[in-house]
């Protein structure tokens, strides 16, 4: 199980670094794809099953869907792409500090349990502590699907609601801007 | 993580799908010519060994040997990553599909490869692959029919696959489950067709558009587009393409005889039903399912395109969304 972890992991690694180093866009779009598939093999090793396939609809199969058409039909040529200076080095630089950063703090254990989260205030039931518990076993057992349900629809019911909002205000947005262009032509 | 299996049992059952479902597609070749020549009154092939039954075989034979022509401008590794990943999804996501449960020796036996919480979903992840099979296959090869092929294959795709999974979660809401095993445990009293009538037709209807079949295999309109995305490609990398489509059929059917017909549950629970064991009753279902789609395809005119798009997006997509609200308000008020 470790070792296939391990290959999940330098699969989605070396993905991630095609995302950086194709020369043409579509792969790089092609090689996200990839990465973010394989992200998904790695909640289901760690037991994440409503993850996994929620990662797979919605990312590898509903936005990257639209990112590769746009490349593909679009075709921007290899010459767009900006060359490769030293100002490049200061943005890599930056880019490692952030996710070094990152793995610190995270290592130094950020947990959502000091009242940190909003939502958590929001929909607080009885303990925090135990709120935010979900050992793998536990939550299998449950039924994965459920657990997250249950938590979505009770706790994180304003959130969950103010969010699917916010989706209904950009695609109404979208039709908007596209139906005027229309009349305008 | 799922399944329960050895590793040893898993690779048989791995092989035993794989091998299964390509043994099935290509019959299914032989026995769409059967019954397009029995609709048309013509006798269909019946050279090839008795009664026909080893033409699959000849074709397999004919399309390894084939020249591999390919456009001198296509795109090297797309032009195989497209036929490879239709083939590929195509047989990955019957990997969650269960054709039963037995108890041998207190050993408990499941007739699939991998079961998991979230079954259904996972299906329906794997197939949106076939989108990127086909239109990179189109792109791929560099040629205007293919490119309008794999633009119309996708956008259908994209389209029916709301409206596909509209229709299915009515009878997610019954089951309460996502799991296709308790969704089929959850139909002993009642097939959910019995339940969710509307449901299975929108789904039916909608998987005719999902594995570009006719009256809905507009990408592959022969009259204006050639053969679609395929166009371009021959020898085995047509056949891959092929045998997606048809393995499809397979999935398609099976995801509706799972949720909609009982999955391995005999017709009616008691002797002499059940003594027919479960995988056969699931098969037999399958196979009813495939000849209606068989039978569509040989019955009715191909649609214009903005008629398909429109009778997906304005009739199937807002009559799942109906059969939501009144399954949900029935399955709350009973609660």
């Amino acid at each position: 199980m470790t070792l296939l972890l391990g290959i999940v992991m330098l699969l989605a690694a070396i993905s991630a670094l095609g995302v950086v180093l194709s020369r043409q866009t579509l792969y790089s779009a092609l090689s996200l794809v990839v990465t973010l598939s394989m992200v998904a093999v790695i909640f289901l090793l760690l037991n994440a099953q409503f993850l996994f396939a929620v990662q797979i609809i919605i990312y590898a199969g509903a936005v990257m869907v639209l990112f590769v058409f746009i490349i593909a039909l679009l075709n921007p040529e290899a010459e767009d792409r900006p060359a490769f200076d030293w100002r490049s080095w200061i943005g890599i630089a930056a880019v490692a500090g952030i996710t070094i950063l990152v793995f610190v703090t995270a290592r130094n254990g950020i947990t959502y349990n000091d009242g940190g989260l909003r939502g958590a205030q929001i929909g607080r039931v009885s303990d925090p502590y135990h709120t935010f518990s979900f050992p793998p076993d536990a939550v299998n057992a449950a039924g994965n699907v459920q657990t997250v349900a249950g938590q979505l629809f009770t706790t994180f019911i304003l959130p969950f609601e103010i969010t699917s909002l916010l989706l209904l205000v950009a695609a109404i947005g979208a039709v908007y801007l596209t139906r005027r262009e229309h009349s305008g032509s | 993580m799922i399944g329960g299996d050895e590793w040893w049992v898993l690779l048989i059952k791995i092989v035993v799908v794989v091998l299964g479902l390509v043994t099935i597609a290509a019959y299914l070749t032989l026995a769409e010519r059967k019954v397009s020549a029995r609709i048309q009154l013509r006798i269909g092939p019946n050279r090839v060994g008795p009664y026909g039954m080893l033409q699959p075989a000849a074709d397999a034979v004919k399309m390894l040997f084939k020249e591999n022509t390919a456009p001198s401008n296509r795109d090297r590794l797309l032009f195989l990553v497209g036929p490879s990943l239709a083939a590929g999804a195509a047989l990955l996501s019957f990997a969650f599909i269960p054709l039963g449960i037995n108890n041998w020796f207190n050993y408990q036996f499941h007739w699939d490869v991998g079961h998991a919480n979230v079954g259904l979903l996972f299906i329906l992840g794997v197939s949106s692959y076939g989108v990127y099979a086909l239109f990179l296959g189109g792109w791929a090869a560099n040629s205007k029919y293919s490119l309008l092929g794999g633009l119309r294959a996708s956008a259908q795709l994209i389209s029916y696959e709301m409206a596909v999974a509209f229709a299915l979660i009515g009878a997610v809401i019954i089951a309460g489950s996502l799991d296709l095993e308790q969704i089929v445990h959850a139909q002993q009293g009642a097939w959910f067709i019995v339940l969710q009538p509307l449901a299975f037709l929108l789904y039916f209807t909608g998987a005719f558009a999902e594995t570009n079949r006719a009256p809905f295999d507009l990408p592959e309109a022969e009259t204006e587009l050639v053969a679609g995305y395929h166009t371009e490609y021959s020898s085995l990398r047509f056949g891959l393409y092929f045998l997606g489509e048809y393995v499809n059929m397979v999935v398609v059917s099976s995801i509706a005889t799972t949720l909609f017909l009982g999955g391995w549950l005999p017709i009616f629970p008691f002797h002499p039903f059940d003594w027919i064991p479960g995988p056969l009753w699931f098969l037999g279902k399958v196979a009813v399912l495939i000849f209606v789609m068989m039978w569509v395809r040989w019955t009715f005119p191909r649609l214009r395109y903005d008629r398909l798009m429109s009778f997906g997006w304005k009739v199937l997509l807002p009559l799942g969304l109906v059969n939501i609200l009144i399954t949900g308000t029935v399955v709350a008020l009973r609660a």
